[in-house]
Parts: structure tokens; C-alpha cells; sequence
């Protein structure tokens, strides 16, 4: 008997009250998809390469520096990956479809039809779309780090999170050879081995994987906290990755500078 | 020759159909498949797999999974089944594979030759000849064996032992070396809670934290198992989201994290921890057991909150309020560590804080300071780290020649010590240096020989991670692939593991030291300690057969045994001090700041070899690459200082220039600068990249130990009037307030 | 009307490089021209297309047909995982030891087994690095739309590999050629069931 692939909405969840900035997963996602490294050249001309980043705002700045008290300052951090939109404005302006929403749920980058139009990157609110602009080299031995399952993206072409696939693969087929739904928990960092490098690595739990359609999964069901938010949800974009409010004792609703 | 524009068109046509063609193809080399010689015991051509190891890149001994494929490691994750990170782990312990595949890595025995010392000239040696002079050495020396030092990073486990029983064997000399070492947290816990190994702290059960200079989220201990805890500590289910108080002069990851951050001034963490106490004590809100046992009221009486408000920086309303939250929630939790320690006051600091969790009763209670046991028989050595008085003893007995023989493994002194010791100078007058660094590192590079070891994937060994999770756990570490340069091994060079260096020079000097240590290879001396475990007969692993122990102890990466917990620490003899100890600062006329070093994404210096760290953002400030100096916004404002404009800073002990961070969230006294720049080699990625801070601090020491205060030092800061662009992660992208989005964070008050 | 200024001399060197150009375009031409049509037609492929020689002449017939090895004796994960893989030297050896030790062929074998060395071989079906392909997967289906061994799944792609003296491929594994076949079988054509 042959068993149709199960439908899956794949989607995150990173609760920013637990996050501490320890750059875990970024490092995790570089080891994991061969991201070239950010040499200290790449950073000045603001072309480092990091799919997942911690951005850090600060609070209280000038009210710190007026009074002379430091410790009003308020350091907030935030991981920002691809939201993988349901309504995506990178996908529409690709003059050659090497970027489409597919049937998981997932913002696609198609490698091999990119032609570096960079137009999606242009149109991408969260920044999270990134360009080679340089051919990928690495010193001699450390080719043998990179993971054989991940494409090595060359020079003129644009890259971005792809929610590890190349795991999810492995996922659904093993999905299909046993003919079952392989659960939420199987995601959860300490008994699966199939969530995303990011999500394994995060010491704290701040990212939670998993399956959207999924009704008792752990992701579908903390993404309907009374927390959750989408980033930027005014633009309508229908991120499917789903931010839980950070807890502040001190500050009201919407304090943010 | 003479070209015409007719014979240029075509020899160029030529040209780059020739490019056209050579573009059309690939190196052929990619077109073939290698089948290996022989067939790997478990492992399929093609199939990736996971082996369980230990994590050898900070002292925190993490469980790890390596993913192999075809003979090469791929990724590194957390070990599921350990109990100490289940499963997670941190950037560190991903960017090991770096290490192992390092491109700057020996791939053999060098030696200085006839080459002067220091200049970086070295010749290719072959193992034989590095054993032979090592051994040649040893047995030299037999009769002054006491002029032989043996420097080694922490140990613990195995290959405490080994080295232990070696040194004893032949009466040579072992000093541990840490930059950070943990020598005054030791002696402050010992005082509070008697001789017992460093306790585990159960952050995940704690309703309100109080940390005192632990950036136990950045760089303290064991900073991944932390996390976990910090993680469920937020906001695990069933539970009330804890609060998390900071006091520390300088703003690191856990204050960022913090709800509120104490920034006091550096040195005083004691004085308010025991104004803390007097408020608790005065209102009776601790527990009255733990307050007798402290001594009572009468000896906190000097500690008014009044009294010490303006030695601390902060307000008599924040202290005695604090002391309320504190008292009140249940159970509160009072850490310390960092640079609270690292002032000549420290163990006056760090006993005054751990004293706060007695006098609120949380000894050994959920969400207090639970005991740790001791490790099971077999496992149990430990080698302490040397306090500073005893590297200055050692450089002093080098530069009166008492010291014949040095072997540094798995320890960058010369790097890591203050310039100001002098173990530069004094290392010349050292007739043998060995180093087992598997890159040339600050001091391999004054070497006499560098025979290099293999990396933590490439070798045997076992720990006990310290420290623990509240029972007994042992660490197994295998390795997860073949030794990155065994095809060096037909040259006799390649690498060795440093244990099983040890073992074969042993055999070859003979006599006491070869019975002092009987095993053959490091992997026997790791069997050995497993067979002890396998005696115990309890814990995660009983088996009949010791085979199928070993077996499975290797694929489960270590033993553990939930019931092996420590019972209740005898009552201690420790009583609040009644008489303050005031830090004391190296310190001249014009150095008005407070210079705060500390560990970076690069540790204290160890990591600044792997492109993966240096690259990591720091997570406040977000710098990469560089050494820069946090300074307070409103005072480089003041100074005309900006981003990137060189600043040099400068103690009474030397002058470093380091690129200037104004920083919103630093005191006006205080300046930040964080270790782990300024190599003169270990690499290509870490040579001659920014600025060694070490250069610049003073030789001071705790009072009570001897351990380094490397927060006692005072600085002063100028322009010099270069700038250079500061290598940083935010700026990278807009940010979303800069397009006209909205806010990318938002909040919610916690639930009532 | 001026008559022309005489020719300058041309001296040797020029002749040569005119010589060796002509030369060049013609070896170019046709190096270079069935490599693109070939690119657009698996037919034109094929009739440039050499079949590699392998360092050892490996007769798959005598393996397969005369003494009826599975195949996945010897490509061991090519129903658990992507790749099929090649054995080891040494799985060789397990037989010829003592099997045919007289032949060339199996005293090459056997000296790169005695010297240690991996034995390069050269691949005949290989897709580009931006494709994924997974024999596992493939093999599942087949193996149960079919229901057969898995060993008798590999000719769909590969060919009758049992009867070639040496290996060849026998179709064009473009993208074409994949997804004609993901669309008879109702797979997925999803761009990122492969590309990633």
C-alpha cells in the first residue's frame, strides 16, 4: 500500500521571554546549512550571511544618559528568521518563480533558478533574505565540515532559512516507510533528532518547531497563547512563525521606544 | 611581435573560447567516489551517524552527539540522554569541529632546532625524536625532578588521575591553569557550606534570583545547562515566572537579561549582599535557624543600608527593597561569581552572598543550593587550579633556574597570565619547553619542542562535570572519528593524545614512574575508571557483562545515577563578618576607571582560534572580531568619542588600544574590555587580532587565596585619534523602526 | 587610384599563432558545440558521452548474472539512505581472497587493499549538487507499489546494470526526465522536494 505524504504546515514558535541573545542558534544554522564565514571584511560591508540573527534593542537610552543612571537601560532581544509567510511579499516580485510558497506551508528558495535579481530581498520586511556576494570558500580542510545534504549556494544568488528541509525530508520519509504521523514531540529538542539546528540548539527553548496542523501538537497549541504575535502584523504578511510577548514587569502594553 | 587590430580580435577570440571551454567543465577530481580500504566496524558508506562524546572546548564537560559521515564530523548537538544539558548546547561546543579541522593545525612533531627562541622558527620533527628528547629529559632530571613542571589546563577524572600519579611517580611539579579560575567560589563555599564539591544552583525551581557578578547565561560555568534552567525558570509550565536581579558593575548577558540590573560599584557585591542581610535580619524575614547560625543581628550591624548606600552605588529604597522581594519569595536563590571574585575582597564577597541563601533557608530545598556528591571511586581525582601567588612562585623559580623542564598541555600561560608576571622573560631561562598545543599557540611559540595532541573528538577520556546536577554523573568521551592526520602516522608524525604521551614516555624512563602508572593506553586508563563504575552496580546502567556495560556506556555518552544524591552539609562554623573587607585597586594618580575584563563569546582566550566565535556576536553590543572597550555613552559623548575611534587604554602595568563601544548600559566609572583578543599566534583566525587584556592588568590577589583579582585594576582612556570601522552584527540589516514597520518586540505584564 | 603599400612581411611567429588559432576553433567547435546540444538533447548526449574506463575492470555480469549477488549486497544503504554507496575494499577481498587471485584485474584489488589505499572510481550517474537525491525514498515506492525485492527497483533508473560489461547510463536524469516520472506516479513536484 502506498501512503500519500501527510500534509504538514510547518511553523515556529520563539517565545522571547525565554531568550537570552547566547547566539546558540546562530552558530547552530551556520554549522548546519555551510554559511560561509562571516569574516570581519563581510560584517564592515554589511554583507554577513546569518539566517537566524539576535537582534538586541535598547530602552531608556537618552532618559539613562540624562539622568546618569544606568541601569534604566533595557537591553530586549529578539531572534529573526524567515517568517515563511503565507503571504509573502518576497514570492510575488521574483521575475523567474525561484521563490514560491509550497504546500508545507514553507517560503522556498529554488537555488538553481536564481538569477540575483535581488528583488525579493528589497521586499522583504524582515531583512532575512540574503545575497552572495562573493563565491563561498573555505580553507582547505574545513570542506570537510560542510553537511553533504546542503546545497554550498555559489556567488549571485540569494539564500535564506529554510527551516533545515533537508531534515524535514528525512521526517517525511520516514513518515511514508512507517506509515504514520511522526508527532510533535518527536520535535522537541531532547527525543527528536528532526528539528532545525536552531531549534535543537537553544538552550533555553525560546524556539519550539513543529507541525501547524497538528491540533495537539505542542506548536499549534502555543502558537494560540494568549501571548502570541506575528512581527509586523500590520503588513499582513502571515508569518508563520509566531512570537510570544516578552514579560516585563515594569513596563505597560505597548512601551517600546 | 607586432600585433594588427585583425590579429588581436582573433588571438582574443581564441582567448575566450579557451575560458568558454575550461568553464564548461569542472575538476574531474569532484567525478570520482572513493570505496574506503576497509569496512568501518558500524558505519555504511553514506549514512550519517551520531556518537555520544563529551564536549572538550570549556571546562563545563557538556554531553555531546557528533554526527559522522564517511569519517568526518559534521555537527555537533546536545546529547539527549545527559542529564546536565539535555540535549542543548551552546555555540562553543558546535564551533569543536573547527578545531578539528582547523586549517592551521601542526600535522606533526615540530622543534625549535638551532632556531632562537621566540621567533617563530620552527623545523618538522618526527614523534621518535620528540619522545626521545622528552624522555632524554626526564630521565636527566631524575635526581632534581622537582625542577620538571607539568602545566595543564583544569582536569578532573581520568586524566587527573593519570597526571597526578605521574607527577607523584617521577616528583615533578603539576600546576592546573585557568584564566578565570574558580579558586575563590571554592574557598567562599567551602566556608558557608563546608569541604564539598561546588553545589548545583536550581535556577529552574527558584522564584527570585539574586546574582551577584554570575553571568551564569554568558560565560559562568556552565552556562548551557543554565540556560535550560533559565528557560523553564521563565517560563515552564506550572510555575510563576521567576524574577531575575543582577548587580554587577558592568552589563553582561545576564544583567541584559535580567528585570533589573544593581550596577554597584566593582569590589562592594559583599558589602550589599550583607546589607541585604541586615534588613532581612532587622525585619525577621528570613529563616531564624540559618540567621543563628550566622551569628545573628549583632554582627550585621555595621551593614545599615544607610551606611553603605554610598559605598555601593546603590540606594538604601533598592536594598532594603530587594531584601524584601528576595526574603519573601519562595525560595529565593543568591548567586555569585565572576568579577564579585575576582577583587582582593573576593572570598569576602562570596561568602557574604552564598550566606544570603542560609539566612532565607534554601539549603538543599527546590529552587535553593542543593549539594553536589562526590564523584564515584575511580573518577574521583580532581586537580585544583594554582592560585596567582603560585605562577608567581613559578616564575621566580624560573628566573633563578630551578625550573629544568617545562610541559604546558591544554594551557596558553603566557598568554593568559598578566604581562606584569614576567613569564615571558622567564620562560628564556627555562633549558626545556614543551608544549602539546595541536596549534601554535602564544606559548608553543617559545617552545623548545610542539609535539601536538589530538583534539577532544580524536581522543579517549571521562569527566565529572563541575558542577553537577545535584547526583553523581560521569562523562564518557570516545572518539567520534579517526585522527584528522593518521595518514602522517606512515611518516611517524600526525598527532597523539596526551595522555598516551605521557604513558609511553613513562615506560621509557621506567622505574617509579612506569609502576606509578600502570596502564598501556589512555584507552585502558578510561576502561579502568569504567570498570569501577560497572562495580557500583546502580545508577543508568547495570549490566551482568562489563563488555556490554562499556558498549552501552559509550553509546549513552556517560553513567549517571539519580539516587546518588548528596545528604545535608554538616553545620558550619561560618559567621558573618563584622568588620567589612574593602576591595583595594592597582591604581595611580590619573586612572580614574574601573576597568572590567571579561569573557567574551571567545572565553578567556581558548576559543579565539575558530572562526565560528569570532564571528559570533557579542550579544549586547553585537561586536564581532575586534577588542573594543564598552564606555558610557553619556561620558564618550562628553570625551567626543564615537564608534570606532581607537582608544587607548592604559593601567599602571602597560597600554593597550582597543576600538571604543559607547555604551548606553555602563557606569561612568567603569570600563569594559573582553578577554580573549590580542594572540601573537594560535592561527590564522586569532593572530594579531585585537588586544590582549592581560597585558594591561595588575598582578593582584585575593586576600584570602591567592587567587587572581583580574578586576583590580584601574585605568585611564584617550583618543588617539585613528578610527576603524567596527565589525558589528546590528546595522547589518535596517532595522524595522528605520523601514516604517512597527515594533518587532512587544510586551505583555506578567500574569497576576 | 593608389596602388596598395606592399604587405607587411609576415614573420613566423604570426603564421604560427594564425595556424594554431584555426586549429584551436576547430577542436573547440567540436568539443564545445555537442556539449551544449547535448545539453537540450539526451540523444546528442549519448553519442558524445564516453563511458568512464574504471581503475579496475569491475564485470558486473559475472557478479550479478553468473553468480547471482543482490545488489544491495554490495550498495548496502540504497534502501535506507540517499546514497547507494560502493563497498569497501575490503568486503572485495571477504571473497577474492581466494576467488580468481590469479586474474589482474584482482591483483590490482588486492594491492589496494595490502597499500591501504582507496580505490577511485569514477561515477557514471551523477546529478548536480543543488539536487538532492535520495535512493531510499525511490526504493520504498517501488518496493511497495510493485511489491518486489528492492533489488529489482534499480534497472528502473539504472538499467539493466547485471548484463554491462561496463557501466553506462542509460538515461538522462535531467530534470525533464525526473519529473515526468514524479508525475506519472503521482509524486511530488514540488521544487523543494528536491532542491534545497
Amino acid at each position: 500500500m502506498i501512503t500519500p505524504r501527510i500534509p504538514h504546515k510547518w511553523g515556529m514558535v520563539v517565545d522571547i521571554d525565554r531568550c537570552t541573545g547566547c547566539q546558540a542558534c546562530v552558530i547552530a544554522c551556520q554549522a548546519e546549512n555551510n554559511i560561509p564565514i562571516n569574516t570581519e571584511d563581510r560584517y564592515i560591508q554589511r554583507r554577513a550571511i546569518e539566517w537566524i540573527r539576535i537582534e538586541r534593542y535598547w530602552e531608556g537610552v537618552e532618559e539613562a544618559v540624562k539622568t546618569g543612571d544606568p541601569s534604566l537601560v533595557k537591553a530586549r532581544f529578539i531572534p529573526v528568521l524567515c517568517q515563511h509567510c503565507e503571504n509573502a511579499p518576497c514570492e510575488p516580485v521574483c521575475p523567474v518563480y525561484a521563490t514560491y510558497h509550497n504546500n508545507e506551508g514553507m517560503n522556498v528558495q529554488v537555488y538553481n533558478r536564481c538569477i540575483g535579481t535581488r528583488y525579493c530581498a528589497n521586499n522583504c520586511p524582515y531583512q532575512v533574505r540574503f545575497f552572495n556576494f562573493f563565491q563561498p570558500v573555505w580553507p582547505e580542510s574545513l570542506y570537510n565540515q560542510l553537511n553533504p545534504h546542503v546545497t554550498v549556494r555559489t556567488r549571485g544568488i540569494m539564500e535564506k532559512c529554510t527551516f533545515c528541509i533537508q531534515r524535514l525530508r528525512k521526517v517525511e520519509r520516514k513518515e511514508v516507510k512507517e506509515q504514520k504521523r511522526i508527532s510533535d514531540a518527536e520535535f522537541d529538542s531532547a527525543s527528536g533528532m528532526y528539528g532545525p539546528a536552531c531549534v535543537r540548539a537553544c538552550p533555553t527553548d525560546t524556539l519550539v518547531f513543529g507541525d501547524l496542523n497538528d491540533p495537539n501538537g505542542r506548536v499549534a497549541k502555543m502558537a494560540k497563547d494568549e501571548r502570541g504575535y506575528q512581527m509586523f502584523d500590520r503588513l499582513g504578511t502571515e508569518p508563520n512563525v509566531i512570537y510570544l510577548k516578552k514579560v516585563d514587569l515594569h513596563a505597560s502594553e505597548s512601551a517600546h521606544e | 611581435m607586432e600585433l594588427t587590430r585583425r590579429q588581436l580580435l582573433k588571438l582574443s577570440g581564441l582567448g575566450l573560447g579557451g575560458v568558454l571551454y575550461a568553464a564548461c567543465t569542472f575538476d574531474l577530481k569532484e567525478n570520482n567516489v572513493e570505496s574506503p580500504t576497509l569496512i568501518p566496524e558500524d558505519l555504511v558508506n553514506g549514512i550519517d551517524t551520531w556518537y555520544a562524546t563529551l564536549c572538550r572546548e570549556c571546562g563545563a564537560a557538556e554531553g555531546l552527539i557528533v554526527r559522522v559521515m564517511e569519517g568526518r564530523a559534521k555537527k555537533v548537538e546536545g546529547n539527549p540522554a545527559y542529564p546536565l544539558n539535555a540535549g542543548k548546547h551552546g555555540a562553543r561546543c558546535e564551533a569543536g569541529l573547527q578545531a578539528l579541522y582547523h586549517p592551521d593545525r601542526l600535522a606533526g612533531p615540530i622543534k625549535r632546532g638551532e632556531n632562537a627562541r621566540g621567533n617563530g622558527k620552527f623545523e618538522a620533527a618526527t614523534w621518535t625524536e620528540g619522545l626521545d628528547a622528552f624522555t632524554g629529559a626526564l630521565k636527566q632530571q631524575q635526581s632534581n625532578a622537582a625542577s620538571v613542571v607539568i602545566v595543564t589546563g583544569s582536569l578532573r577524572g581520568p586524566s587527573a588521575n593519570l597526571v597526578q600519579q605521574f607527577t607523584a611517580g617521577y616528583g615533578a611539579r603539576h600546576m592546573v591553569f585557568e584564566s578565570v579560575e574558580q579558586t575563590v567560589l571554592g574557598e567562599a563555599i567551602k566556608r558557608v557550606y563546608g569541604d564539598v564539591p561546588l553545589p548545583h544552583f536550581d535556577i529552574a525551581n527558584a522564584q527570585y534570583i539574586l546574582s551577584f557578578g554570575a553571568d551564569f547565561l554568558g560565560s559562568w560555568l556552565n552556562p548551557v545547562a543554565y540556560g535550560r534552567q533559565y528557560g523553564e525558570f521563565r517560563q515552564g509550565a506550572n510555575r510563576k515566572r521567576g524574577v531575575l536581579v543582577q548587580v554587577e558593575p558592568r552589563f553582561s548577558t545576564t544583567a541584559a537579561s535580567a528585570d533589573e540590573w544593581v550596577p554597584v560599584n566593582p569590589g562592594t557585591e559583599g558589602l550589599l549582599a550583607l546589607s541585604i542581610a541586615y534588613v532581612i535580619a532587622n525585619e525577621r524575614l528570613g529563616d531564624a535557624n540559618g540567621l543563628t547560625a550566622l551569628g545573628g543581628t549583632a554582627a550585621l550591624q555595621a551593614y545599615a543600608p544607610g551606611v553603605v548606600a554610598t559605598a555601593t552605588g546603590a540606594s538604601v529604597e533598592k536594598i532594603q527593597r530587594i531584601a524584601h522581594e528576595f526574603a519573601v519569595a519562595k525560595p529565593g536563590l543568591a548567586l555569585g561569581g565572576g568579577s564579585a571574585a575576582a577583587h582582593t575582597n573576593g572570598v569576602f564577597n562570596l561568602s557574604a552572598i552564598y550566606a544570603l541563601n542560609t539566612l532565607v533557608g534554601n539549603t538543599g530545598k527546590a529552587g535553593g543550593v542543593i549539594m553536589n556528591p562526590r564523584a564515584p571511586a575511580g573518577v574521583e581525582a580532581v586537580a585544583q587550579a594554582a592560585p596567582m601567588a603560585q605562577w608567581q612562585k613559578l616564575v621566580d623559580d624560573m628566573n633563578s633556574g630551578r625550573v629544568q623542564a617545562l610541559i604546558v598541555r591544554g594551557a596558553d600561560p603566557l598568554y593568559g597570565l598578566p604581562a606584569k608576571l614576567g613569564f615571558e622573560a622567564a620562560l628564556a631561562k627555562v633549558p626545556l619547553v614543551v608544549s602539546f598545543s595541536g596549534l601554535m599557540d602564544d606559548t608553543a611559540m617559545f617552545a623548545d619542542w610542539v609535539l601536538p595532541e589530538h583534539t577532544g573528538f580524536e581522543d579517549w577520556g571521562a569527566d565529572v562535570p563541575l558542577p553537577g546536577p545535584g547526583y553523581q554523573v560521569v562523562g564518557v568521551q570516545q572518539p567520534v572519528v579517526r585522527e584528522f592526520f593518521e595518514s602522517q602516522r606512515t611518516n611517524d608524525r600526525g598527532t597523539r593524545g596526551f595522555n598516551d604521551v605521557l604513558l609511553t614516555v613513562a615506560e621509557g624512563v621506567g622505574g617509579k614512574i612506569a609502576q606509578a602508572v600502570p596502564w598501556k593506553t589512555n584507552r585502558d586508563l578510561v576502561m579502568d575508571s569504567a570498570r569501577k563504575l560497572f562495580a557500583l552496580n546502580r545508577g543508568s546502567l547495570k549490566e551482568t557483562d562489563f563488555n556490554a556495560f562499556w558498549i552501552k556506556l559509550l553509546a549513552n555518552g556517560g553513567w549517571w545515577d539519580q539516587n546518588a544524591k548528596a545528604s545535608a552539609p554538616a553545620a558550619s562554623a561560618f559567621k558573618l563578618p563584622a568588620q567589612a573587607q574593602n576591595p583595594e585597586f592597582q591604581t595611580s594618580a590619573d586612572t580614574p576607571l574601573f576597568l572590567m575584563p571579561f569573557e567574551s563569546s571567545l572565553g578567556d582566550g581558548r576559543a579565539a582560534h575558530l572562526p565560528w566565535m569570532q564571528a559570533a556576536p557579542d550579544p549586547v553590543t553585537t561586536a564581532t572580531w575586534r577588542t573594543w572597550v564598552e564606555i558610557n555613552l553619556g561620558l564618550a559623548r562628553e570625551k567626543g568619542i564615537e564608534e570606532g575611534d581607537v582608544v587607548r587604554v592604559t593601567s599602571q602595568f602597560g597600554e593597550i588600544e582597543v576600538l571604543a563601544v559607547p555604551h548606553p548600559a555602563i557606569p561612568r566609572n567603569v570600563v569594559a574590555v573582553p578577554m580573549g583578543g590580542g594572540h601573537r599566534n594560535y592561527g590564522r583566525y586569532a593572530q594579531d587580532r585585537g588586544a590582549n587584556v592581560n597585558a594591561i592588568l595588575g598582578p593582584a590577589t585575593d586576600k584570602d587565596t591567592g587567587a587572581f583579582a583580574w578586576a583590580a585594576t584601574k585605568v585611564r582612556i584617550e583618543k588617539i585619534g585613528r578610527r576603524i570601522q567596527l565589525p558589528k552584527m546590528e546595522g547589518t540589516v535596517p532595522l524595522p523602526e528605520q523601514l516604517e514597520h512597527q515594533q518587532a518586540i512587544l510586551f505583555t505584564k506578567p500574569k497576576s | 587610384m593608389q596602388e596598395p603599400a606592399p604587405r607587411k612581411k609576415v614573420n613566423w611567429m604570426m603564421r604560427a599563432a594564425v595556424a594554431l588559432s584555426v586549429v584551436l576553433t576547430v577542436v573547440i567547435t567540436l568539443a564545445v558545440v555537442p556539449k551544449i546540444l547535448g545539453h537540450y538533447f539526451w540523444s546528442i548526449e549519448q553519442w558524445y558521452r564516453v563511458t568512464p574506463v574504471q581503475p579496475i575492470a569491475f564485470p558486473h555480469p559475472s557478479h550479478v548474472q553468473v553468480d547471482g549477488i543482490d545488489c544491495l549486497f554490495c550498495h548496502r544503504s540504497v534502501a535506507t539512505d540517499a546514497m547507494a554507496s560502493i563497498p569497501p575494499v575490503q568486503q572485495c577481498m571477504f571473497c577474492h581472497k581466494l576467488v580468481k587471485t590469479d586474474s589482474p584485474e584482482i591483483q590490482k584489488l588486492a594491492k589496494y587493499a595490502s597499500d591501504n589505499v582507496p580505490v577511485e572510481w569514477i561515477r557514471v550517474h551523477r546529478v548536480p549538487d543543488h539536487v538532492h537525491f535520495v535512493h531510499e525514498a525511490h526504493i520504498t515506492f517501488f518496493t511497495r507499489r510493485d511489491n518486489v525485492a528492492p533489488s529489482q527497483v534499480c534497472a528502473t533508473c539504472h538499467g539493466d546494470v547485471g548484463s554491462m560489461q561496463q557501466v553506462k547510463q542509460v538515461r538522462s536524469l535531467r530534470m525533464g526526465d525526473c519529473v515526468d516520472c514524479h508525475r506519472q506516479n503521482n509524486a511530488p513536484t514540488d521544487c523543494a522536494v528536491c532542491h534545497y
